[in-house]
């Protein structure tokens, strides 16, 4: 990765509004705003609107005829399932079964497929698509080609519908709109468990488009709150609960996976891991006292060490310590039974349960 | 925000008081702007006997944990029970409703020790 940081085209916008600045995947992003931090930023999307910075995200297209089938024969998730316009959340995995990384594939027809990958795997994403590609077929980075903002929360739709997006399209949809003369895709997509909205605009369109969203009322937020809202849905996050070392299967994204598909990549490891039964499996913890578990804790039932965890926080919905953690299957543990999370040498109880957190309200 | 009558240290923290008798404790607010929304703190009990440089608890923010250290040596004789429940005074006003223990100093010259507000003021500009 290069030295210097990359900035998104709202750089400006973000320092303008008192942001404290983070490293995502090599990209200085906004972590929280001044006035707002990380628990009024979650509330916001929670209750009304928040708007997410979120262009360090990857942006690749593959296209030429038979795109959409090359694609298909490699990434876990069946796009046979889904229809032009739609988009889908899908993996791309090695030999082995190890996630390469998590991405979302928004299918525009059987010659042109865009995806998304996280930030720090782009490069590649993009390079495996591209190494596999028969003749042809065109596979093309367009990191800073885009600006991403995700517009989140129970009010996203009659915000961004008095702004002229359309905002009536099925979860996890797609249009083309235009605003103020540049054109944009309305994507019903997010990560935050509310309905939203994530806008792909030109880099620099991007940011007339965020004026226009933030002068309408919607909060901006940082990814601080990104990860305190995906957190309490059990959203996993590449890199912590998906990594070459966490298979999906694993990680509980087998839905993610199109099983009956002739080829993807991985499928022959991903298929004996899910016959024999993985050895470990991500789970909810939610601690019954005080506390607050971050990633790489032990987990313990009795004296037993039996998991470690992916990411811990403080849920700021339910005011309770919250972690997900890969749980050995050998010890039977049930939903409900209690252990202890060892938190800086604190043995600390917690209850195993089933994420998500908090109910999501994503349609 | 570095008011002028109390001391500090470079890990950030201030105590009020000459020293005569039990000084109070609290974290500054280039502190907890740093640390962000607190929302978890964990302080030692009544009667702990403390030296300058141990660890006295902890405070959470949603991003991150951090030691709170011991300006001085001495013997913890209060700390600020309503943290427990509402650890956000914290960040509203951690230099009055904020503060976190009250610690009697086992040398009442110990606190004289300590940056005074002109060279903590230097600190958080450096």
């Amino acid at each position: 990765m290069s030295s210097a940081p990359l900035r998104s085209a709202l750089h400006d916008r973000h320092v303008a509004l008192g942001a404290k600045f983070a490293a995502f995947g090599g990209w200085d992003m906004p972590l929280e705003y001044s006035g707002g931090g990380v628990l009024k930023e979650h509330a916001a999307v929670r209750e009304a609107a928040g708007v997410f910075d979120v262009s360090h995200l990857g942006k690749a297209r593959v296209r030429g005829a038979g795109a959409a089938a090359f694609v298909n024969a490699c990434l876990t998730n069946d796009l046979g399932r889904i229809a032009p316009g739609r988009a889908q959340y899908t993996l791309c995995c090695d030999e082995s079964g190890g996630v390469v990384d998590d991405l979302i594939a928004y299918l525009h027809g059987d010659d042109h497929v865009f995806l998304i990958p996280n930030a720090a795997n782009t490069a590649e994403v993009v390079r495996r698509l591209a190494e596999a590609a028969p003749a042809g077929l065109t596979v093309t980075g367009e990191h800073r080609d885009h600006a991403v903002l995700a517009v989140q929360g129970p009010r996203s739709a009659e915000i961004l519908g008095k702004l002229g997006l359309p905002v009536e399209h099925g979860y996890m949809s797609f249009v083309t709109a235009s605003f103020q003369g540049a054109e944009l895709t309305v994507c019903r997509t997010g990560y935050t468990g509310e309905h939203g909205y994530e806008l792909v605009v030109g880099w620099d369109d991007a940011a007339a488009v965020w004026d226009a969203v933030v002068d309408a009322g919607v909060r901006p937020c940082g990814l601080g709150a990104r990860d305190t809202l995906r957190t309490e849905m059990g959203y996993p996050l590449h890199g912590q609960e998906l990594s070459l070392d966490i298979s999906p299967v694993q990680a509980r994204s087998g839905w993610a996976v199109g099983w009956d598909k002739p080829a993807f990549w991985g499928r022959a490891a991903l298929q004996a891991e899910k016959s024999e039964g993985p050895r470990r499996v991500l789970r909810g913890l939610e601690l019954t006292g005080r506390g607050i578990p971050r990633g790489h804790m032990t987990v313990y039932a009795g004296e037993t060490p039996v998991g470690e965890t992916t990411s811990g926080t403080f849920s700021p919905t339910r005011k309770v310590g919250i972690a997900l953690a890969l749980i050995d299957t050998a010890p039977a543990l049930a939903d409900g039974d209690l252990v202890t999370i060892d938190i800086r040498g604190r043995r600390t109880e917690a209850r195993l349960v089933k994420p998500p957190f908090v109910t999501p309200s994503v349609r | 925000m570095i008011p002028e009558d109390l001391r500090y240290t470079a890990e950030h923290e201030w105590v009020a008081g000459d020293g005569s008798g039990p000084v109070r404790v609290g974290i500054t607010h280039f502190a907890q702007d740093a640390l962000g929304d607190i929302v978890y703190v964990q302080l030692p009990d009544e009667g702990t006997v403390v030296q300058a440089g141990d660890s006295l608890g902890e405070i959470e923010s949603t991003k991150s944990v951090s030691e709170i250290y011991a300006p001085i040596s001495g013997t913890v004789v209060a700390k600020n029970a309503t943290l427990t429940d509402e650890p956000e005074i914290i960040n509203g006003e951690p230099y009055a409703a904020g503060w976190l223990v009250e610690i009697a100093p086992d040398d009442p010259g110990s606190v004289a020790a300590l940056l005074d507000a002109a060279a903590y003021r230097a600190l958080t500009e450096s």
